[in-house]
C-alpha cells in the first residue's frame, strides 16, 4: 500500500531530521532504561541477598519437645529427629545442629576442683552459622578428634583452659574427658557452655540418643520462612516448630523498608526518565509546527498526523529501551559486586519488563504533541507563532 | 523550568532521605534488642541455658543497681537507647488448690526480675525512662506489665498454660530461705501473660525491686542488657585498642563503634565485664554496611537520572530561542555576548527552579519518608546548597551544546523562520 510506504518513509525522515535531538532523546531513554532494568535487577537480587545475609544473626527456627519442664532437663527429643529435616530451602542448605543440655562438673584435666558447668552436646553441620561468634583462640587439627570440644570465653577463663588442654566432665558418676579446640565468644549465654560432641553430652545425661532441641538457620524472606516452619510443624507430629521472634520481627520490619526504598527509588527513576523524554518531545513539537501546518494543509487528519509522531516514539522507545536495559543488566551485575561482594544474577524477566515499560513511558511523554492537534496551517504558513 | 524544578525535587528528596536512612536503618537494627551484656568480672560460672540461669541464689557475684544511671554518663550517652537489669533466680511456686499432703503442690519456677519502665535517675540529675521492652522489643505481653512497688508479675505462656492460670489470677511464690524453717509465701497478682519463644515462657517475670525483696538481694542484679546505636564496625574498629597509637586511640574512643561503647561502659560500671553479643552486633554492621552502599548507589543513579532530565530540558528550552538568538544576532549582538545572555537566564532558571524544587522535595522527602520509614527526614540547609549548585552545574552544561551552536546561527534563514 502506497500510504503504508509513504507512512514510515515520513517516519524515517522525522527520525534522522535532526540528529542531535535524535540523540538527546535516545541518550535519555535509554539512560532511563539503563537505570530502571539495573535497579530493577538489583531490587530483586538485594532481596535475595539480604535474606542470606540476615543469617549472619544465626538460627531463626527451633525444633523443641512440645511441653519442656523449667528443670532444663525435662522433656526431650528422639536425636533421629535431626534425620527428619529438610536438608534445603528454595534451593539454599539449611544448617540444623542438635543439641543436648545438661549441667554437669568440670575441671581442668590434672585438677581436683570441680565447678558446674553447662554442657552442650552438638551434632550436625554448621554449627558456626548457628552459633554466630568468634573464635579467639582456634587449633585447627584437633577439631576432628572424636572427644573434641569447644568452649565459651567465660568458661575458658574460669577452668584457665587453651587450645590443647583437656576438660575433665562428671556426673552422677559417669565420667568423661574432652579435648579443647577453639574458644569462642559469642557474647550470649554460649559464652559460659562447653560444646562437645553429641554422645558425650548423653552419656553424661545417662540419656542416650536424646536431645533438648534443634537449631536451624533458614534462608528466605519472612513470608516463604513462615511456610517452612507451617510445613515442618505439620511434618514432624508431636513437636514445637517455632521461628525465632528476636529475629523474625526485626527481620521482617527491615526487609519490608530496604525493598520499600528500592521501589521506591525505581518509581522516581522513571518519573525522571519521562520528564528528560517530555522536555525533548515538546522541543519537537515546536520545530515541527511547520511540518504540521503542511500536512494540514494538503488534507492530513489530525489522527494520522498523531500517529505518525507515536509511531516515531515507540520507536524510539524500542530502540531506547533494548540498548539501554541491556547496558543496565551489565551494569546491576558490576553493582551487586560492589554492594554485596557477589555479582548479582542477571534476571531475564526484568529485560522485557524494562523495555516495556521505556516504550510505555515514551509513548507517554509524546504528550506534548497533543499540541500539534491544535495548529491551524493558515497562521503557521503566515509566520505567526 | 517546571522539569528542572520536578528534577531537582526527586534529587532533593533522594539526598535527603538517604542522609537520614542510615540512622534510621540504624535505629531500626535496635529491634533485635540487646547488643551489650554486661555481667559481674569475677563471678562464678553461669548455668544458663537459653535465657534462664540456673545457679541458686547464693551463687554467684550481683551487680548494684544504684550504678546503673552512670550508664547515661558515658561519652557516648545519647547512644544508649535503653538498658535492662535481669535478677534471676530459681523458686517455689505453691498451688493453693493441690491438697497439702501432694508432693505437687510445690512446683519449681524461675523468677526474673526486671524494669518495664523504670525512670533511672541520671547523676547529672536528668532521668531517663527504659525497660525491657528496649532491649527485648519482641517480648510481647498479653494484658499489661506489672507496675514498679506493687506485688505483680506477669507469667510466661507454657507456665500459665501448664499451670491453668490467667490474668487476675493470684500466684504464692518464695525463695528458699536456709535460715527460716517456716517458708512464707508472697501472693502476687498476675497482670499479663508473656511470650517471647525462648527460655522466659517458662518462667514468672516481676519487677526487679519486687524480687529483690523476696530473694533477700536488695539493690542488685545479676547481668544488665544494653542497647545502643553503633557505626559498623571496620578494619579500624578490629584493631586491638592496646596496639594502638594514642592518636589511634583518641579516634576509635570517639567513634561509636561497639567496642568502643563497650569499653566506656566497663570504665563507669566497675567491676564488670562488658560482652558484645556477637550474632547481633556483627549481622547488624555486615547488613547496614551493605544497605549503606546500595542507598548511595540508588541516590546516585537517581541524581544521574535527574541531571539527564534537566540538561535535556535546558537544551529544549535553547532551541527554543533560535529566533531571539537570530534576531539579537541581526541587531549586531556578537556570538559572545548572547552566550552569556543565554547563560545568565539559564543561570537564574537554575536558582528560582533549584529552590523551588527543593522546597518540593522537601515535601516529597516527608511523604516518602513517611510512607517507607514512618518517619520525616529533618529538612538539611546544606542539601539546599548542594542542590542549588547541582542546579547550576548540570543546566550550564546541558545548555552549553545548543548555546555554542546558537552562537553561530547565521540570523538570516531564522529569521526568515526556516
Amino acid at each position: 500500500m502506497p500510504t503504508t510506504a509513504m507512512f514510515w518513509r515520513i517516519v524515517r525522515r522525522l527520525l534522522t531530521a535532526n540528529y542531535a535531538r535524535l540523540f538527546v532523546i535516545l541518550l535519555a531513554l535509554g539512560a532511563g532504561a539503563a537505570v530502571t532494568s539495573a535497579l530493577l535487577n538489583l531490587q530483586i537480587d538485594a532481596k535475595r541477598r539480604l535474606t542470606t545475609e540476615f543469617r549472619a544473626l544465626g538460627a531463626n527456627v527451633i525444633v523443641a519437645p512440645r511441653d519442656s519442664d523449667t528443670d532444663g532437663n525435662g522433656a526431650t527429643l528422639d536425636e533421629a529427629m535431626l534425620g527428619q529435616l529438610p536438608a534445603h530451602h528454595e534451593g539454599k542448605p539449611v544448617p540444623a545442629v542438635a543439641f543436648l543440655y545438661v549441667i554437669v562438673e568440670v575441671a581442668k584435666a590434672g585438677e581436683i576442683h570441680f565447678e558446674p558447668a553447662v554442657i552442650a552436646g552438638t551434632q550436625g553441620l554448621g554449627l558456626t552459622e548457628i552459633r554466630p561468634g568468634r573464635r579467639s583462640e582456634y587449633l585447627a587439627f584437633l577439631e576432628k578428634d572424636p572427644a573434641a570440644c569447644e568452649v565459651g570465653t567465660k568458661a575458658a577463663t574460669q577452668f584457665a583452659v587453651h587450645p590443647g588442654d583437656s576438660l575433665q566432665l562428671r556426673n552422677e558418676g559417669r565420667t568423661a574427658s574432652c579435648k579443647v579446640f577453639a574458644v569462642v565468644a559469642t557474647g550470649g549465654a554460649e559464652d559460659s557452655q562447653i560444646f562437645t560432641r553429641l554422645g558425650t553430652a548423653q552419656s553424661l545425661a545417662n540419656l542416650p540418643a536424646r536431645i533438648s532441641l534443634i537449631q536451624l538457620s533458614v534462608t528466605g524472606t519472612p513470608d516463604s520462612l513462615s511456610r517452612f516452619i507451617a510445613h515442618l510443624g505439620q511434618s514432624l507430629p508431636g513437636v514445637d516448630v517455632h521461628g525465632i521472634k528476636q529475629l523474625a520481627e526485626a527481620e521482617g520490619r527491615i526487609y519490608n523498608r530496604i525493598s520499600g526504598i528500592l521501589s521506591a527509588t525505581v518509581i522516581l527513576v522513571l518519573i525522571l526518565t519521562s520528564l528528560c523524554v517530555m522536555a525533548g518531545m515538546s522541543n519537537v513539537a515546536i520545530e515541527r509546527k511547520n511540518d504540521v501546518g503542511l500536512m494540514k494543509a494538503i488534507g492530513g487528519s489530525v489522527r494520522r498526523v498523531v500517529r505518525l509522531f507515536l509511531a516515531e516514539a515507540v520507536l524510539m522507545g524500542i530502540v531506547g529501551g533494548l540498548v539501554g536495559s541491556a547496558i543496565g543488566l551489565l551494569l546491576s551485575i558490576w553493582l551487586g559486586k560492589a554492594v554485596f561482594g557477589v555479582a548479582a544474577q542477571p534476571r531475564w524477566i526484568v529485560y522485557p519488563f524494562s523495555v516495556a515499560i521505556t516504550v510505555i513511558v515514551s509513548i507517554a511523554s509524546a504528550f506534548p504533541l497533543r499540541r500539534l492537534a491544535g495548529i491551524r496551517p493558515a497562521s503557521v504558513f503566515r509566520g505567526e507563532a | 523550568m517546571a522539569a528542572l524544578a520536578l528534577g531537582m525535587a526527586v534529587a532533593t528528596a533522594a539526598l535527603s532521605v538517604s542522609l537520614d536512612v542510615g540512622d534510621r536503618l540504624a535505629q531500626e537494627f535496635r529491634s533485635l534488642g540487646a547488643n551489650l551484656l554486661v555481667t559481674p568480672l569475677a563471678d562464678s560460672l553461669p548455668l544458663q541455658i537459653g535465657g534462664v540461669d540456673y545457679r541458686p541464689a547464693n551463687a554467684g557475684a550481683y551487680l548494684p543497681e544504684a550504678d546503673l544511671g552512670k550508664l547515661k554518663t558515658i561519652f557516648w550517652r545519647f547512644n544508649i537507647i535503653g538498658f535492662a537489669p535481669i535478677l534471676d533466680v530459681p523458686a517455689q511456686y505453691l498451688r493453693k488448690e493441690v491438697s497439702e499432703t501432694d508432693p505437687s503442690r510445690y512446683a519449681p519456677v524461675h523468677l526474673i526480675g526486671t524494669w518495664s519502665h523504670h525512670i533511672v535517675q541520671i547523676p547529672d540529675g536528668q532521668i531517663f525512662n527504659t525497660g525491657i521492652d528496649q532491649t527485648n522489643p519482641w517480648w510481647k505481653v498479653d494484658g499489661h506489665w506489672f507496675s514498679e512497688g506493687k506485688k505483680e508479675c506477669v507469667l510466661g505462656s507454657v507456665f500459665a498454660n501448664r499451670m491453668g492460670l490467667k490474668i487476675g489470677d493470684r500466684v504464692f511464690l518464695n525463695v528458699d530461705d536456709p535460715s527460716k524453717m517456716v517458708q512464707r509465701y508472697d501472693a502476687y497478682t498476675v497482670t499479663g501473660i508473656l511470650s517471647t519463644g525462648d527460655a522466659e515462657d517458662q518462667a514468672i517475670v516481676m519487677s526487679l525491686g519486687e524480687l529483690q525483696q523476696l530473694a533477700r538481694l536488695p539493690g542488685q542484679y545479676r547481668r544488665l542488657y544494653v542497647s545502643a546505636l553503633t557505626k559498623p564496625e571496620d578494619a579500624f574498629a578490629r584493631k586491638d585498642p592496646k596496639t594502638m597509637t594514642p592518636a589511634e586511640f583518641d579516634t576509635w574512643y570517639c567513634t561509636p563503634y561497639i567496642s568502643a561503647i563497650a569499653l566506656q561502659i566497663s570504665e563507669e560500671l566497675k567491676g564488670t565485664d562488658v560482652r558484645i553479643i556477637r550474632r547481633v552486633a556483627e549481622g547488624e554492621g555486615i547488613i547496614l554496611t551493605r544497605v549503606r552502599t546500595l542507598l548511595w548507589l540508588v541516590t546516585f543513579a537517581s541524581l544521574l537520572a535527574s541531571a539527564l532530565a534537566v540538561g535535556a530540558s535546558a537544551a529544549a528550552s535553547v532551541i527554543e530561542r533560535r529566533t531571539e538568538i537570530g534576531l539579537m544576532k541581526a541587531l549586531g549582538a556578537g556570538s559572545g555576548l548572547v552566550g552569556v545572555l543565554l547563560a545568565a537566564e539559564q543561570l537564574l532558571l537554575a536558582f528560582v527552579g533549584g529552590g523551588f524544587g527543593y522546597a518540593v522535595g522537601i515535601v516529597l522527602a516527608r511523604l516518602l519518608g513517611e510512607r517507607v520509614f514512618g518517619f520525616a527526614p529533618a529538612p538539611k540547609l546544606f542539601v539546599l546548597l548542594i542542590i542549588l549548585a547541582l542546579a547550576a552545574l548540570i543546566t550550564l552544561l546541558g545548555s552549553a551544546y545548543p548555546l555554542r551552536r546558537a552562537s553561530h546561527y547565521d540570523p538570516a534563514p531564522i529569521l526568515r523562520g526556516e
